[in-house]
C-alpha cells in the first residue's frame, strides 16, 4: 500500500505533525508521539518509480486526487493526512528535512502583521482579511556542497597624489596580480520544484540549518509535500549562478588594497562535492485583492515573508512628498544655522 | 481588539502630519521663489498706481508717494524713465526688508573725479540712510567718463556687504554694464545686495546650500530615493551574503602575488584662482569718507 497514514494508538483518529511541540499529535485525544521513536514504514517498502497511478485513502477508501509532484497531502473527502510513500522512496527519498516551526494560526498572524508593516501597501490590503488560502508546503530543495577552485589574473594600480611646489603629482604604481582561491560553500539551497518561483524562494533564505533533521515521514503528516521536478545535475548551473556573486565579492575582498583592478582572466572550477535532497518548510499565502491574486511565501521556520504586495499610488505620493518636505525643511534649517537666511 | 480600534486614528494622524509637512514645504518654496524671482511682477501694480511724477530739470525724482524714497540718481541718463521708476520701486521694496538704502548713482563725471571720491562725497552730501541720515546704505556709482564703477557699503551694509561680497556683485554686473544693458545690471545689483544682506557676514553668500532651487532638488532626490528603496524592499529583502554558505575552515587564498611592473607620474599645475572675469583687477576695498563714515568697497572698470 503506497499510502501512509498515522492512526492514533489511543483513539484511532488521524495524527498530524504539530509544529509547536515538534511531535506527531492527535487532534482528538491530544496524544503526542515522539517522531524519533516511530518506525518509518518507508524503510521497509521498495517501490518502483511511477508504478502507482491511483491512491486510496486508508480511512475512507476514497480515491486521492493529487498532482504528479505531490508527495503528501490530505484526503479531499475525509480530510485525513496522507503521505504517498512511493513518491518519497528510492531516488526520491529526501535525506533531510526542516520541520515546520510555525503553525497555521501563527503563520496567519505573522502574515497579517507583515501586511500592516507595508508602508506603501494600500490600506484595504493591510487588513489582510482576504486570505484566500494558506498552505504549508514542504518544498523540495537540493543542498549543494560546492568546492570552487578560483584562479584570477589581472592588472591593478595604486595611486598616490602629492603636492610639490606649484604642481600636483599623480603617481600610479602598476602591478600584475594573481590570486588562487579555494572557496567552499556548504548546503547552498536551490529550489527543485517547478511550481515555485525561484526569486521568491531565494529571498526566503536563510533557513536555520541547526533545525535540519534526518528525513522521517511523520513530519509531513498534515502538510503538503512535493517531490523534486529537476534533478541535482539539472540544477547545477543554477547553483553555480547563485554562488557567482559570492565568489566575485570574495575576489574583490582580496584585492581591496588597490585603487583600480582590471581582471584579464577569471577561472572558476566548481565541483559539487555532495548534494543532498531536503524538504524545507514554506507557508504559501494566496491573497485576493482588487481582482488579482497575490502570492506570498513565508519561511516556515523563521517567519520571513516575501512576495510583492500591491503598491498604493496615493501612499507613494504621500511618502514622497512627506520625505521631500522633511528634507527640504532640514536643508532650510541647516542653511539658516549656517547663516544663509531662512527664505 | 485594542490595537484594531487604535489603528484608524494612528493612520489619520500619520496622514495629517505628512499633509502639514507637504503644505509647509509648498509654502516655503513659494515664499522663497516669490521673494527672489517675482519682485518685478509684484512691483508692477504699484507702478501702475503710482502717479507719474514729472521730473524737474536737472534733478531726477520719481514716485513721490509716501514711503518711497528716491534711490536712483541717474544723472548720466542711462535709464528710461520707466526703467528708473521700476528699479526705484524694487530698490525701495527690497531695501526696506534689509533696513538699508540700495542706491544707484550714475554720472558723466564732468569734473573727472575719482569714482571712489565721487561715492564718498555723494554719501557725505546727500546723507542717505534707511534708519537715519548717514545711515545704512549701499551705493553703486557708475562713472561714465572713466567707465568705472564703485560699490560701497555703509554701516549695516559695510558689515554685511564686505569687500569680498561687493566684489562678487561687481563680477556679476560688469558683463551687463560692458554690453550697455544698464537696467539688467542694476536689477541684479539690487537683488544681490538684498540677497547677500540676508546672509550672515563672513559666510560665502553663493554657497549652493543657500539656494532654494538646490534645496528643492536635493529634497526631491532624497524623497525619490527613499520611496524607491521602500518600493524595492516591499517584496522582502535578500538577507544572505557571501559569507552565509561559506565554509570558512576550508576557504581562503591559496596562492597570490602582486608583481610590481612600473610607476607612471603625471603632474598638473595648481591653478591660481585670483584671476577675475571682466574688468581689470579691481578690488581697492573700502575707506573712510571725509565726513568720517567708514565703508566697504569694490571698484572695477567696464
Amino acid at each position: 500500500m503506497p499510502v501512509i497514514q498515522y492512526k492514533c494508538a489511543g483513539c484511532g483518529s488521524g495524527m498530524t505533525f504539530d509544529s509547536t511541540t515538534g511531535k506527531l499529535s492527535c487532534p482528538s485525544c491530544g496524544r503526542q508521539d515522539d517522531i524519533e521513536q516511530i518506525p518509518d514504514p518507508l524503510k521497509k517498502e521498495v517501490f518502483e518509480e511511477g508504478e502507482v497511478h491511483e491512491y486510496q485513502c486508508n480511512s475512507c477508501g476514497a480515491v486521492i486526487v493529487t498532482e504528479p509532484e505531490t508527495s503528501a497531502t490530505s484526503c479531499s473527502f475525509c480530510g485525513s493526512a496522507v503521505v504517498l510513500s512511493d513518491r518519497l522512496s528510492g531516488e526520491l527519498a529526501p535525506a533531510l528535512v526542516i520541520p515546520f516551526a510555525i503553525s497555521k494560526e501563527e503563520a496567519i498572524r505573522a502574515f497579517r502583521k507583515w501586511c500592516r508593516n507595508g508602508l506603501l501597501t494600500p490600506s484595504g490590503f493591510m487588513n489582510a482579511d482576504r486570505i484566500k488560502n494558506i498552505t504549508g508546503i514542504y518544498v523540495p530543495f537540493w543542498l549543494y556542497d560546492l568546492d570552487n577552485d578560483v584562479e584570477v589574473r589581472g592588472y591593478a594600480t595604486k595611486v598616490r597624489t602629492y603636492r610639490r611646489g606649484d604642481y600636483i603629482y599623480t603617481e600610479t604604481h602598476h602591478f600584475e596580480i594573481y590570486r588562487r582561491i579555494r572557496l567552499n560553500y556548504v548546503r547552498l539551497p536551490v529550489d527543485a520544484s517547478e511550481k515555485m518561483n525561484d526569486k521568491l524562494m531565494d529571498r526566503l533564505e536563510p533557513y536555520p540549518y541547526d533545525q535540519l533533521k534526518p528525513f522521517k515521514t511523520p513530519y509531513l503528516a498534515g502538510f503538503i509535500a512535493e517531490k523534486y521536478s529537476y534533478t541535482d545535475e539539472e540544477l547545477f548551473p543554477r547553483a553555480k549562478e547563485k554562488i557567482r556573486p559570492f565568489i566575485d565579492s570574495y575576489i574583490s575582498s582580496t584585492v581591496s588594497a588597490f585603487h583600480t583592478v582590471r581582471f584579464t582572466e577569471k577561472q572558476i572550477d566548481t565541483i559539487a562535492k555532495q548534494v543532498k535532497y531536503a524538504l524545507l518548510p514554506v507557508w504559501m499565502v494566496y491573497y485576493d485583492f482588487d481582482k488579482t491574486e497575490y502570492t506570498f511565501a513565508m519561511n516556515g521556520q523563521t517567519g520571513k515573508v516575501v512576495g510583492r504586495p500591491p503598491i498604493s499610488k496615493g501612499k507613494v505620493a504621500l511618502w514622497f512628498s512627506g520625505v521631500s518636505a522633511a528634507s527640504f525643511l532640514v536643508l532650510k534649517i541647516v542653511s539658516w544655522v549656517m547663516g544663509g537666511g531662512f527664505l | 481588539m485594542n490595537r484594531r480600534s487604535n489603528r484608524p486614528h494612528l493612520k489619520k494622524i500619520q496622514s495629517i502630519c505628512l499633509g502639514c509637512l507637504l503644505l509647509s514645504m509648498l509654502s516655503i518654496a513659494f515664499l522663497s521663489v516669490s521673494g527672489w524671482m517675482a519682485p518685478s511682477l509684484l512691483a508692477a501694480p504699484a507702478e501702475l498706481l503710482a502717479p507719474a511724477a514729472e521730473s524737474e530739470a536737472g534733478s531726477v525724482q520719481y514716485a513721490k508717494e509716501a514711503g518711497t524714497k528716491t534711490l536712483i540718481f541717474d544723472k548720466a541718463g542711462l535709464l528710461t524713465r520707466e526703467e528708473a521708476e521700476e528699479l526705484n520701486a524694487l530698490a525701495n521694496r527690497l531695501g526696506a526688508k534689509r533696513e538699508t538704502d540700495i542706491i544707484i548713482v550714475t554720472t558723466d563725471n564732468p569734473d573727472q573725479e575719482d569714482v571712489m571720491v565721487l561715492t564718498q562725497n555723494f554719501y557725505d552730501e546727500m546723507a542717505p540712510g534707511y534708519d537715519r541720515p548717514h545711515g545704512n546704505a549701499v551705493i553703486l556709482t557708475v562713472d561714465m567718463y572713466h567707465r568705472e564703477i564703485y560699490l560701497a557699503g555703509f554701516y549695516k551694509a559695510e558689515q554685511y556687504l564686505d569687500d569680498s561680497r561687493l566684489d562678487l556683485i561687481r563680477d556679476q554686473i560688469i558683463p551687463y554694464l560692458s554690453d550697455g544693458d544698464y537696467r539688467t545690471a542694476f536689477e541684479i545689483y539690487i537683488k544681490k545686495a538684498h540677497q547677500y544682506m540676508g546672509i550672515r557676514p563672513g559666510v560665502d553668500p553663493e554657497n549652493l546650500l543657500f539656494q532654494t532651487w538646490f534645496q528643492l532638488t536635493i529634497s526631491c532626490i532624497i524623497g525619490g530615493v527613499v520611496v524607491g528603496m521602500m518600493a524595492y524592499h516591499s517584496g522582502g529583502r535578500v538577507t544572505v551574503n557571501h559569507r552565509t554558505y561559506e565554509d570558512k575552515s576550508t576557504s581562503g587564498v591559496v596562492k597570490q602575488y602582486d608583481r610590481y611592473l612600473r610607476t607612471t607620474v603625471t603632474k598638473r599645475k595648481i591653478p591660481k584662482n585670483d584671476s577675475r572675469p571682466g574688468g581689470w583687477g579691481g578690488g581697492g576695498g573700502g575707506g573712510v569718507t571725509r565726513g568720517g563714515h567708514s565703508h566697504s568697497g569694490s571698484r572695477g572698470s567696464f
